[in-house]
């Protein structure tokens, strides 16, 4: 049943670099595919050799298995001139593609997960924030976040108050908005485009649209690289797997207020792939 | 499920975190900084984060993922994220009961632990794993010579002069974690030829599953 909803939304399955360097293979919902072709014109096909739809959007190629799937999102702030668009790689993980997303949503985690870099003890307080199921949209958004961060981007000098904001479009994709540093004026784009191999593993693709002329690709990189590679050592070690939607399973606080709509969103769409449901 | 031994009392100083099994049971076991052990469900009641990744903060355990402490209680008092905030009572970790006898950390996961008498004279020497069940394992070491000699059958081994008592917890997934004692007052080497014994014992016990199979 859940994969059924899973089939008809969109997936990142390579991005452009490695697409560039020839066909790779991918796994998506317990499904074996190949990615082949050009940028210009990708192919994606499964092993009986039945091909899929596939568009390339934000340096990555997507595909989608079912026969109705929804609307790609936009994200129109990564499209801006000026900003510099860059696909940081693929991190495998063991966990729920919904844990992982879940963990992307969260600030609280930053002093003791990304110790000097998203945060530091003893700037540990979530302030109020705001989050919330946008009906029109359907989506979920908090906004209105401000966070202590040390080292909060490589083109940060030092510590700054960072103001942040989350948009999830669909269950394994979500935006951050937060700001940048050499331009306060403006917000940096980062997005996690997460691949579901099966229901408790996946392949997460950091993509982010950022002002900043000075750092090398490769620094951007492997600073973010770093900072998901941490992530990674926590979602491994979340039990169940899966991820709880029945509310008495774990016990929030006011700081996981986007943690909360984003478990109810889930819920409601009937988006249970990765997930664990009362009757389950 | 009976009370079963997790450990040593030895390998668990203060400050310190482990993670253990005990029938199945993922367990986190620490050692406050007053010296206080405790056994939980490995497992943070917030977002399900294992708490053996966790670290010691005073006499409260922190979980790495949030910082939520614990006291010995399993009672959280201080979440990070409000600073000013004091949590609800209902925050609580899963607690199983916990003693340390004749340096062994015992745990019971389905009432008060309460440890064996053991027979005197011995003392802790070290813990592994056997791919086998307990049966398995308690057979398997009769047949096990030390130092050329083989042991009287029995609950404790007597090779000679040197005795050794294996204490055995089903994992709940076919292995069977071995608690060995022994004499005590031994020389290293006697220890140390001991140790080779365990190692011995678990290749022979293990070889005689692969031809069972
Ligand atoms: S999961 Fe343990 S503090 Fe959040
Ligand atoms: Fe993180």
């Amino acid at each position: 049943m859940s994969r059924e909803h899973a089939l008809n939304d969109w997936y990142a399955v390579a991005d452009v670099p490695g697409l560039t360097r020839g066909p790779r293979k991918a796994r998506l919902l317990g499904c074996d595919l190949r990615v082949s072709g050009q940028v210009d014109d990708p192919v994606v096909t499964d092993e009986a050799g039945h091909r899929y739809p596939a568009q390339v959007r934000y340096d990555h190629i997507w595909t989608t298995l079912g026969d109705d799937p929804r609307a790609l999102f936009e994200i129109p702030e990564g499209e801006q001139p000026g900003r510099r668009r860059v696909p940081c790689g693929v991190v495998r993980v063991k966990c729920s593609p919904l844990r992982a997303v879940e963990n992307f949503l969260d600030i609280a985690h930053f002093p003791f997960v990304h110790t000097d870099i998203l945060g530091a003890e003893p700037h540990t307080e979530v302030m109020a924030y705001k989050a919330e199921i946008r009906e029109e949209e359907d989506e979920v958004w908090a906004t209105n976040i401000s966070f202590y961060q040390p080292q909060a981007a490589k083109s940060a000098g030092g510590g700054i108050t960072t103001k942040y904001a989350y948009r999830v479009h669909a269950p394994t994709t979500a935006v951050l908005y937060k700001t940048c540093p050499p331009r306060p004026e403006e917000m940096d784009v980062i997005a996690i485009f997460v691949q579901p191999r099966s229901e408790t593993e996946c392949d997460v693709w950091p993509w982010m649209a950022l002002y900043d002329d000075s750092s090398e690709f490769a620094e951007l990189v492997q600073f973010q690289q770093e900072i998901f590679l941490q992530d990674r050592s926590i979602l491994e070690n979340q039990r169940p797997t899966r991820l709880p939607l029945d509310p008495k399973m774990e016990i929030p606080t006011r700081a996981d207020l986007t943690s909360i709509a984003y478990r109810r969103w889930l819920k409601r769409r009937g988006a249970y792939y990765g997930a664990m449901t009362e009757d389950a | 499920m009976s009370t079963l031994p997790v450990g040593l009392s030895r390998d668990l100083s203060a400050k310190r975190v482990m993670r253990a099994t005990v029938g199945g049971q993922d367990l986190v076991v620490w050692r406050a900084t007053n010296g206080e052990i405790s056994a939980w469900d490995n497992r943070c009641p917030h977002r399900g984060m294992a708490l053996s990744h966790g670290f010691v903060r005073g006499n409260t355990l922190a979980c790495l993922y949030h910082g939520w402490h614990y006291n010995g209680a399993g009672t959280c008092t201080y979440i990070p994220a409000h600073p000013d905030l004091d949590p609800p009572a209902t925050i609580r970790t899963n607690r199983f009961s916990v003693v340390e006898q004749d340096g062994v950390i015992w745990v019971r996961t389905d009432g008060e632990a309460q440890a064996p008498d053991l027979p005197g004279g011995l003392e802790p020497l070290r813990v592994f794993i056997v791919a086998a069940s307990a049966d398995q394992v308690q057979c398997g070491a009769a047949q096990v010579p030390y130092e050329g000699q083989m042991a009287d059958a029995g609950a404790v081994l007597h090779f000679g002069a040197v005795s050794v008592m294996l204490l055995l917890s089903p994992l709940g997934d076919g292995r069977t974690q071995v608690t060995t004692l022994a004499s005590a007052g031994l020389t290293v080497a006697q220890r140390s030829a001991l140790s080779r014994w365990c190692e011995a014992t678990r290749r022979h016990v293990e070889a005689q599953q692969e031809e069972a199979a």
